[in-house]
């Protein structure tokens, strides 16, 4: 045999009942030396396992097709692998491996005559009844669809700009990759052995489960004595079998005449809840344009109600996944994502309620007081502070010598459109009661909701910071764009535009001069209107960075993974994360018994599961946070602010990241809904309790459980 | 004193795996253990007054809610109450006092830097280990150490069917030429660092180097420094 055939790879569950019986190991077989190990079935003879296991003995009783095992992890059967706890008298096949273990043995001891080198790999059972399991990559929180980036589509020439600069980025790097590839001389093809680790993580998740069902069915191996039931037993089985009798009937009323009935009372108020939600939706994302703003890029308050209304759509198709579910093993665990972002969005709703709840009830019983306190920071900070700012500007700011009469005829041009829109405002305040009412009653469908008005309300009620501030901004801009111009015509030079670039000109003497008048002119007054663009400017930076608080507070009710970091803490397993391996010392585990077989080597390695990093539950916030960073602090912000051009908004649509993580792109229709939801299976029925073969083989259901190992001592076998 | 430069141990108990270990931690000596436990006896020390320096300062801030003991049944041992009684008798002792004393004479931001650091240097780990585990048929795993203590070792499994090639790179570091081994994965942008914190010297880098190639792979070459 070559050297490279010699090394064997064994996967051992840690938790495997260690008894000193002997036994015979059952598992998968990947390649002939590489095996994971399943159960240890006692006291019987291999042979017999063997065409036990060719003929599905063992898999009687499956509660589930028994070609999904096969299918899921990837071989065709299972097979005996070796003997455990077997005298060295005893002849075996040379590939199977001798294991010797007991209550005594720390770890078992492997043995396998064909192999030069033995690489032991323990790894601790995922219990599949409660949703643990290994994977090889993090579990994905977020929802992996295709089609989510069709809506994060640029819709205007800024955008473009930035997913430009990021698709290149993107390139460039694809090229340094595969220029790295260059580099690897020698194209390796991966061995059997190498390619079978996926299909080996799927075995080991498959472990616990199919070790239940060979050990339910391990006595129906070889025959055995068949002892008839003592008359204490009878007397327990008939009570039992009377009060199922009586369960059974009382279960079949119940699912014949009362839950059909419910069921679709249920679905029809469902359906017709869905038929409002789409005409809600229709309306809120209505374009007037192909390309223009929908009511929900405009306003936060829509945006939210379209998000619970999306939300409310999605609920009853993962209602439906999760339910399909329960028709398959356990260890299937492709469902296992859709339960944790199922639970999480209404985890989230119901949380946002009960904050919603005690929101609204305090604003409710304090609405007056709370519209006092609003109408009181509004004139103070939108009308008065805007005034006092004004006013100073007025005279000569911090020394700063204006000109005087621009500055009066701004200053007085503003504080007139402020005078204008405090009597507005003034018209607004018996109102304010009335509107803080609506918003302490809005928050009992979520906190969101009233975060998301005030978001709104903020944007209606500083309407003229924002009017100030472009008109501001573009006499800025023109002035500063006229200054440049002359400057060149200053230095006897143009801007070609055909050309785009600067060419030299002769202009006339009365050109020159009239220019150069009109430059020094405009250059005095420059200062003036920078400090008034200024003053607007700061005034409209607070405003975005108060509405992006409030974004940041309602993406935080919406979306912030509470169930994943409960499940974090509660049992890390069942948020995989990858796995690692840890190289144990042989020394202490190399026994003095063997001292006569030839030195083999072996390796223990341990495998274990990475819980999931906190850093990839947070990684859509993470992601959204470099947008927005990348929006507003970027070199691109400050020369906009600087040139006095018109600094954009951040899109909603970049908000949207996080939603397109939670919900499909494209929602389910009514229809679709419809045939989901009717074709739920119906409710189980139990199998009626007479059917259970009580005195069939003394191993019926009842009572297998228990004797499954102390069983087999008892009655001196083998 | 306490650390080395980087230096190699390799674990290989047969010859389809191998973990080398790069590490600042020197050889155990007598002398060394008792330089550790002092330090670490020290720093102990140091964190758990900075701690109690802090809390003293909540006390005396007006968000500090006052202690309210009830008057003749003690709390139960196990409980918040208890812990808080402890720690106002530390405040009553002379040393509290001290401490007290210089929390109150401190403004809050002139307290709470120096506080923070000197709370990352007990944190801080002496030693850094990094690992690369070679398990032939499965793949290589990197692991590294955090730099405190909250932070535990970061590894790294990458699948011998997504590993395209294991390198020696060079780079510039200040005006130096570092040589640093390098995992290159499969569809995947980055290069995989191993050592990224220790980056060791070319010597131990290259013995590694021969090493992950002589254990890998099945019937690669294997140069004569590696079987042995």
């Amino acid at each position: 045999m070559p050297e490279h055939e010699g090394l064997m790879r064994i996967f051992w569950p840690t938790d495997l009942p260690r008894s000193d019986l002997r036994g015979v190991v059952v598992g998968w077989r990947n390649s002939a030396l590489d095996v994971v190990v399943v159960a240890i079935l006692e006291e019987v003879e291999p042979r017999n396992v063997d065409s036990a296991l060719k003929i599905g003995t063992l898999f009687r009783s499956a509660p589930f097709p028994v070609n999904r095992i096969y299918e899921l992890c990837g071989q065709p059967s299972m097979h005996v692998l070796g003997v455990s706890n077997v005298s060295e008298s005893v002849q075996v096949d040379s590939s199977w491996v001798r294991v010797t273990t007991g209550p005594g043995y720390k770890t078992p001891l492997v043995t396998c005559p064909r192999a030069s080198s033995i690489q032991v790999v323990w790894f601790e059972r995922p219990q599949p009844g409660r949703m643990q399991y290994i994977s090889l990559n993090p579990i994905a929180l977020a929802l992996d669809d295709k089609h989510g980036d069709l809506r994060l589509e640029p819709q205007d020439g800024l955008e473009e700009e930035e997913e430009k600069q990021e698709r290149l980025k993107k390139e460039k790097q694809q090229k340094l990759v595969e220029k790295v590839k260059l580099h690897s001389i020698v194209k390796r093809v991966p061995s059997a052995k190498e390619k079978a680790l996926p299909k080996i993580v799927n075995q080991m998740n498959w472990a616990w489960e199919l070790e239940q069902l060979l050990q339910k069915n391990v006595s129906r191996i070889g025959t055995r004595p068949k002892r008839s039931l003592s008359v204490s037993e009878r007397v327990v089985e008939s009570a039992t079998t009377m009060r199922d009798i009586a369960l059974f009937w009382i279960w079949e009323m119940v699912t014949l005449y009362l839950w059909p009935i419910v069921t679709r009372g249920f679905v029809l108020a469902l359906m017709s809840h869905r038929i409002a939600a789409e005409m809600f939706l229709t309306v809120l994302e209505w374009r007037p344009r192909p390309r223009g703003a929908a009511l929900k890029d405009i306003s936060a308050t829509a945006q939210q109600v379209e998000i619970r209304l999306q939300q409310f759509c999605y609920w009853p198709m993962q209602y439906v996944t999760l339910r399909q579910r329960k028709n398959d093993w356990e260890s299937v665990t492709t469902s296992h994502p859709d339960y944790i972002r199922f639970y999480n969005s209404l985890w989230l709703v119901a949380n946002d309620v009960i904050i919603g709840m005690a929101l609204g009830s305090y604003i409710i019983d304090n609405a007056n007081w709370v519209a006092d306190q609003i109408s009181l920071i509004l004139t103070k900070f939108t009308v008065e502070a805007l005034q006092r700012s004004i006013s100073w500007l007025m005279g000569w700011p911090a020394g700063l010598k204006l000109n005087k009469e621009l500055a009066v005829f701004l200053g007085d041009l503003f504080l007139w459109v402020i005078d204008y829109w405090s009597s507005c405002i003034a018209t607004l305040r018996p109102a304010l009661p009335q509107i803080i009412l609506f918003i302490g009653f809005s928050s009992f469908a979520g906190a969101s909701m009233p975060i998301a008005l005030l978001s709104d309300l903020l944007s209606i009620l500083t309407v003229h910071i924002y009017s100030f501030y472009l008109a501001s901004a573009r006499i800025y801009h023109w002035q500063l764009n006229i200054l440049i111009s002359l400057f060149h015509l200053f230095r006897g030079k143009k801007h070609n535009v055909l050309r785009n670039r600067i060419d030299s000109c002769d202009y006339d003497l009365d050109q020159l001069l009239v220019g150069t008048i009109l430059f020094t002119l405009l250059f005095f007054l420059l200062p003036t209107v920078v400090v008034f663009y200024l003053n607007f400017a700061f005034a409209r930076m607070i405003i975005i960075s108060i509405k992006a608080v409030f974004d940041t507070l309602l993406s935080c009710l919406n979306h912030f993974p509470l169930f994943a970091l409960m499940l974090r803490v509660k049992d890390p397993r069942r948020l995989p994360g990858g796995i690692r391996f840890e190289l144990r010392d042989t020394q202490e585990h190399r026994p003095a018994i063997d001292s006569s077989l030839p030195e083999r080597t072996i390796s223990l390695i341990y495998l274990k599961p990475i819980p999931l990093s906190f850093r990839a539950m947070f990684h859509q916030y993470f992601q959204m946070a470099s947008r927005i960073r990348k929006h507003y602090l970027s070199p691109r912000v400050l020369l906009c602010l600087l040139t006095g051009k018109f600094v954009p908004p951040i899109n909603r649509k970049n908000l949207y990241s996080l939603q397109y993580s939670m919900l499909p792109a494209r929602r389910a229709g009514i229809m679709e809904m419809w045939e989901a939801v009717n074709s739920l299976p119906p409710r189980k029925r139990r199998a009626a309790p007479v059917m259970i073969p009580a005195l069939a083989n003394g191993n019926g259901h009842l009572n297998g459980n228990g004797r499954r190992y102390g069983g087999y001592g008892r009655r001196g076998y083998g | 004193m306490l650390t080395t430069s980087p230096h190699l141990h390799i674990r290989r108990p047969s010859p389809t795996t191998a973990e080398f270990t790069v590490t600042t931690r020197p050889q155990m000596t007598f002398s060394l253990r008792l330089l550790l436990a002092v330090v670490f006896l020290v720093r102990f020390f140091l964190g758990s007054s900075v701690l109690l320096l802090l809390y003293f300062k909540w006390t005396q801030s007006p968000y500090a809610t006052p202690l309210t003991i009830p008057p003749d049944n003690p709390p139960p041992l196990l409980s918040t109450t208890t812990l808080l009684l402890a720690l106002d008798s530390l405040l009553a002792s002379p040393a509290g006092h001290l401490l007290s004393d210089f929390s109150a004479r401190m403004p809050v931001y002139a307290l709470l830097p120096p506080c923070l650091v000197a709370l990352y240097l007990c944190l801080h780990r002496i030693h850094t280990t990094e690992s690369l585990l070679v398990l032939r048929g499965l793949g290589i795993q990197t692991s590294s150490t955090g730099g405190t203590f909250l932070a535990g070792t970061a590894t790294r499994f990458i699948p011998t069917e997504k590993i395209c090639d294991v390198l020696i790179n060079e780079a510039f570091k200040d005006f130096e030429v570092r040589y640093y081994l390098i995992v290159v994965v499969d569809g995947e942008e980055d290069l995989v660092v191993v050592f990224p914190r220790l980056l060791p010297g070319r010597r131990i880098v290259e013995a590694v180097w021969r090493g992950v190639r002589g254990c890998l792979y099945e019937g690669e070459r294997v140069t004569n420094g590696v079987k042995a």
